[in-house]
């Protein structure tokens, strides 16, 4: 009953969130200079001609009845379509003139669901990879507070955190791709694609985890149901796996939830050094189009995600300890 | 009767605030961790300062017989006049990387005061008033919070021109969030604290309680660990850079020389490496002292 109760109201949250990011969104596209319209007719294009179909775009309209006309459209699960690429799936240029008021383009919900599959792949694969690296170090960081892996602990942490994911992504490539063949780097053509990409993304979210894992590891160790568990004569890796770890992982969780939007980041530059088809390549295509209906779809889809996110973050840190208020 | 009690309050709630941030500090010090960091971010910022000023050669000057000369005691035709060897129009690494240094440590610098100053601010006032001020300012927090930052940046600076201003301000509009939460989650603990409540009796206003003595008690725990976070920004103007949206060529940044210079990846290493391997070494020294701090903070408010 109380997760019920907790669900509907994080979930009515998360829509005003939304509605509230969109609307940032929505009007900083606009203030801004740089004219979508300018681009789509071509820089040969008279003016009367940019403002002709400006208008019959809508573009001339009030910001806040643009962004009604647009939250319309959204509700009826309808995102706009794309300024700039038309259904047959090539990128309009200025030469070859395709009316963008017509329904030949491409909608951007269409768009959004093929690419999304392959950016929370490579995100999944990332995180999953991060946490295979930093939970053997955090948590024997932890454990030995004074000792050689504490220390092991802070100078991976120090380092990972140092190194420029973008960096890290050529310099891997140079040698794992291009002098040893060990993994292929660019484009898509199958799930050994995406080893790589997530190799440099879990190098970014690492650290966050190990250090999370070495000082949650350390207070745990140091309470007194621990010393309890040793009284009672548990084996050494029952302690550590089976009560430390549980209570270790709340602010794991947390952490997660968080860093999800750094995940994010990460993974938008990573594909477009990598040429992965995900969202991320979208986004620099299209804002480098003045793409307008794409880029808001995608900042409403980020934002959702995280907010869904974050409401599972929440829901599984209760159910690992029931202490955590809702 | 209330000014001379507030006035004898002043003086020992700064002298206790800063014997707690001496002590911190004093703790970080005796860490090797933080000296090794701070000398070597100490000696980065010294060579950035100086060497563009005393060398000759320029920055954007293209020498173009001088194109592709090696660093220093690599091949055969390197020279002492290009530590780090030229890139593909025969500008010298060396200055190019502490010029490129030089923006970056800016940029992450003003960005976390900026950052530090509009986060706290808004989440002090919204721990500090509640009600409503703290819903909609909470709510904007988790909206800003839910738009990856880098995306936001992107389509700010795809579509305007991107300046060093333009950079620091998109930067700080993404990046204060955390702070915010951090702040109001502090200013609503200190608020239901008695001195809070003693002062409020006495007849001092919000303000006044909130900038004398809040603030001191809140903010410099937060500021310690904002360290951290010139790193961050440091790599975020990198990236930017390496977009083509940071600081436009032929002006020097590590983003956009690693970028340009992917093209001689196989034939002239050194072009992309130096950069990398400069602001890897000073984010690195930036971490450690930021980590140094951070350890030595939790260790004394936990102690205390």
């Amino acid at each position: 009953m109380l997760i019920l109760e907790f669900l509907v109201k994080r979930i009515a949250q998360g829509f005003l969130i939304i509605g509230i990011t969109s609307f940032i969104i929505f009007t900083l596209l606009r203030v801004v200079p740089g004219d979508p319209v300018r681009l789509i007719v071509g820089g040969m294009a008279p003016p009367d001609v940019v403002e002709k179909v400006a208008t019959k775009m809508g573009l001339r309209d009030p910001i806040v009845v643009q962004y009604a006309r647009y939250m319309g459209g959204l509700l009826r699960g309808d995102l706009g379509q794309s300024y700039l690429r038309p259904r047959s799936g090539m990128i309009a240029t200025g030469g070859q003139y395709i009316d963008p008021t017509k329904s030949d383009m491409a909608p951007v919900i269409d768009q959004i669901l093929e690419r999304l599959p392959f950016t929370l792949q490579l995100g999944g694969m990332a995180l999953l990879f991060a946490l295979l690296i930093s939970f053997p170090i955090g948590i024997a960081g932890g454990l030995h507070q004074d000792g050689w892996q504490n220390q092991l602990a802070f100078a991976v942490q120090s380092l990972f955190v140092s190194l420029p994911n973008f960096w890290l992504a050529i310099v891997l490539i140079l040698f794992l791709s291009v002098k040893l063949k060990l993994l292929p780097a660019l484009g898509y053509q199958g799930f050994s694609y995406v080893l790589l990409p997530a190799l440099v993304l879990s190098v970014e979210i690492a650290p966050f985890i190990i250090r999370t894992l070495t000082t949650s590891f350390g207070e745990v160790m140091q309470t007194t149901f621990i010393d309890e568990a040793r009284v009672r004569g548990l084996s050494r890796r029952r302690i550590v796996y089976a009560h430390a770890l549980r209570n270790a992982a709340v602010p794991l969780v947390n952490l997660l939830g968080i860093q999800l939007s750094t995940l994010i980041g990460g993974v938008l530059v990573i594909e477009y050094i990598f040429d992965y088809p995900g969202l991320g390549n979208l986004t620099v295509v299209s804002v480098v189009g003045r793409d307008f209906p794409v880029i808001q779809g995608i900042a409403i889809t980020t934002s959702a995600v995280f907010v869904f996110i974050n409401i599972i973050v929440d829901l599984v840190a209760y159910l690992i300890d029931p202490r955590v208020e809702l | 009767m209330t000014v001379t009690t507030i006035a004898t309050i002043v003086p020992e709630a700064a002298q206790t605030a800063q014997s707690v941030n001496r002590r911190i500090i004093g703790a970080a010090w005796r860490m090797k961790s933080f000296r090794i960091g701070l000398f070597i971010f100490i000696a980065l910022l010294l060579a950035s300062a100086i060497y563009p000023e005393l060398s000759s050669m320029s920055a954007t000057k293209m020498v173009v017989k001088d194109k592709f000369l090696p660093p220093l005691l690599i091949g055969d035709n390197w020279s002492w006049g290009h530590p780090l060897g030229t890139d593909q129009l025969g500008r010298d690494m060396l200055l190019r990387c502490l010029i490129g240094l030089r923006y970056s440590l800016m940029i992450g610098i003003i960005t976390v005061v900026l950052i530090f100053i509009i986060g706290c601010g808004l989440g002090l006032f919204a721990g500090f008033k509640g009600k409503w001020w703290d819903t909609v300012i909470m709510r904007i927090t988790d909206a800003q919070l839910s738009v990856p930052m880098i995306i936001l940046a992107i389509t700010i600076l795809g579509v305007s021109r991107p300046t060093v201003e333009t950079i620091i301000i998109v930067l700080a509009l993404s990046g204060w969030p955390l702070y915010a939460r951090v702040a109001r989650s502090a200013a609503v603990t200190e608020r239901g604290l008695e001195y809070v409540r003693g002062l409020r009796v006495l007849g001092a206003g919000d303000w006044r309680i909130l900038l004398l003595f809040a603030a001191p008690n809140i903010l410099p725990p937060i500021a310690f660990v904002a360290v951290l976070d010139v790193a961050r920004m440091m790599i975020f103007e990198a990236i930017l850079g390496f977009l083509g949206l940071g600081i436009q060529p032929p002006t020097p940044s590590f983003g956009s020389i690693i970028a340009d210079a992917r093209k001689y990846l196989i034939n002239a290493w050194w072009i992309a490496t130096s950069p990398g391997v400069f602001l890897a070494v000073a984010l690195t020294s930036i971490n450690l002292m930021g980590a140094a701090l951070e350890k030595a903070r939790n260790r004394i408010y936990g102690g205390l």
